[in-house]
């Protein structure tokens, strides 16, 4: 099970190897304030070798035990990784659905508690086009969400941590 | 397929929720966000790679039982 100390020690590590990534899913949604559960955290990394190179360097920090061969596969930047060899399982998706680019993504994230998060409408559309009757079922409430989360962005600031976009 | 629309009284109890959650601090948040239960198929190993997100997809609606909602719609 995914804690808090160990989104902690994922920020630390990511940062400290300097891995160019944004939490996308329920895994960003729930930072943004979304009451739900999940499993895993999804992570949404640059594909580029010197970011594969890096994040593979962090993975290994956190205690994820990877063969040669997954290290490879993850420095390629294979569309998706699934990896439960470690603390928590996690999800490495280089390609998700519904996002052109990382960049693009990038360009709107937030950050909250020095996590770099993707953006509400982007966690909606990779949901949206994903299609998967899970999606499906958890859109109706995340998409209320969002449009309360924008409410409140907008006008008061939330309770919570301030997200900040950037350019 | 569209999606449900919820009701008047579905969003005004989300909203609630939503309220609640947000007065919570993160740390909060996340100790009741990630749970664990075991998926069958899916969590069965330690790893596994995709060359292509259709090919991930495809893998889950071949290999996965439709209940845990990974099949598309």
């Amino acid at each position: 099970m995914f804690e808090y100390r160990q989104a902690e020690e994922l920020r630390d590590a990511f940062h400290n190897r300097g891995v160019r990534y944004l939490l996308l899913g329920k895994s960003a949604a729930f930072v943004l304030g979304f009451p739900d559960t999940t499993q895993g955290v999804n992570v949404f990394p640059e594909k580029s070798p010197s970011n594969g190179q890096a994040l593979v360097q962090a993975l290994k920090d956190l205690g994820f035990e990877l063969s040669d061969k997954v290290a490879a596969e993850i420095e390629r930047g294979k569309d998706f990784i699934q990896l439960k060899s470690g603390p928590f399982d996690i999800d490495l998706i280089f390609a998700p659905d519904g996002i052109d680019s990382f960049e693009i993504a990038w360009k709107r994230h937030l950050e909250i508690q020095g996590v770099p998060v993707c953006h509400i409408d982007d966690v909606i559309s990779s949901k949206k086009a994903a299609n998967r009757a899970k999606d499906w079922e958890s859109l109706p409430r995340l998409i209320a969400f969002r449009n309360y989360w924008v409410e409140h962005h907008r006008t008061e600031g939330d309770d919570c941590e301030s997200p900040t976009e950037h350019d | 397929m569209e999606l449900r629309q919820p009701n008047a009284e579905e969003l005004r109890q989300w909203r609630e929720e939503f309220d609640a959650a947000a007065r919570r601090p993160l740390e909060v948040r996340m100790r009741y966000a990630f749970v664990k239960t075991h998926k069958p198929v899916l969590d069965d190993a330690n790893y596994r790679v995709f060359d292509t997100m259709e090919e991930y997809r495809q893998w889950c609606e071949r290999e996965l039982p439709s209940w845990l909602g990974y099949h598309r719609v």
